[in-house]
């Protein structure tokens, strides 16, 4: 029975990657109903679909960051000494 | 010529220094790695100073020289060996393919908002993202370090889709039950 229903409407591994796969691309139609009727009849996979968009979104807020004007000067200095090196 | 070409170069790095290390910062996220990133511009600038015809402006040359460097980076390291990671499926999934019961995704009781906004999460997600694999951890990153979509990360990295969203799919897999546990551990 088990394999029927996975046939059907895909083991989690399968729907686990077509969620991800939904993040990047569009999925087929095919691929949107299995993975609509497969998150229908598994609760686990839903809330895998809920974390993993929560974990993107983590993701791109852990992006801004701050760094000092002294290091930015520092590193004018290195770069104009290796310049004049090369000359 | 010579002594014109320093000096010249002397002013872009003055100039210019602080927007393109802000840039390649914000986009690799190591500042090491920025730094470096940033000299590499520079001398490639001053060997190619004569290719230069000021077409564009000097600040758009650069820039296009340091993302170059900067989508070379990731390349390198997302076309470094796909290791297929078996024991990570078998870790989380059984025979079938069905979650392992110990493994099934908790409700993590919390509202989204709340969640990305507490400090300890967001180290909880930092840490885990560092015990990734360190392809895995740029694939998982270029979309927003990039701005860019999932065909165009593709074609700037030589990889074909299949193989990217599974490598973002192993690579959230593993990270999804890394931050789960280790936020629900003193529970």
């Amino acid at each position: 029975m088990k394999k029927v229903m996975h046939i059907l409407f895909l083991s989690c591994k399968k729907a686990t990657e077509l969620i991800e796969k939904k993040l990047h691309f569009r999925l087929s139609m095919t691929e949107k109903v299995q993975l609509k009727m497969h998150k229908m009849m598994c609760n686990a996979c839903t809330q895998y679909e809920k974390q993993s968009k929560l974990i993107e979104k983590g993701i791109a807020k852990s992006k801004e960051k701050d760094f000092s004007q002294d290091e930015v000067e520092q590193l004018k200095k290195m770069i104009n000494q290796k310049l004049e090196n090369k000359n | 010529m010579n002594t014109d070409q320093t000096l010249n170069l002397n002013d872009l790095v003055e100039k210019y220094t602080d927007d393109l290390y802000s840039w390649a910062y914000y986009k690799v996220t190591d500042g090491e790695l920025a730094k470096d990133l940033v000299q590499e511009t520079f001398l490639a600038a001053a060997q190619n100073i004569n290719t230069f015809k000021g077409k564009s402006s000097p600040k758009t040359w650069l820039f296009a020289i340091l993302n170059n460097k900067i989508t070379d980076h990731y390349r390198k390291k997302v076309n470094q060996t796909v290791s297929i990671d078996h024991q990570l499926f078998s870790n989380l999934f059984d025979e079938e393919g069905s979650w392992k019961k110990e493994k099934r995704p908790k409700d993590w009781q919390e509202e989204e908002k709340n969640l990305l906004d507490d400090t300890e999460f967001q180290q909880i997600l930092e840490y885990c993202l560092d015990e990734l694999p360190e392809h895995w951890n740029s694939a998982v990153k270029l979309k927003y370090l990039l701005s860019k979509k999932g065909d165009e990360i593709c074609q700037e990295l030589g990889i074909s889709r299949s193989n990217y969203w599974q490598i973002i799919h192993r690579a959230k897999l593993k990270l999804r039950d890394c931050i789960e546990n280790n936020w629900f551990k003193d529970e």
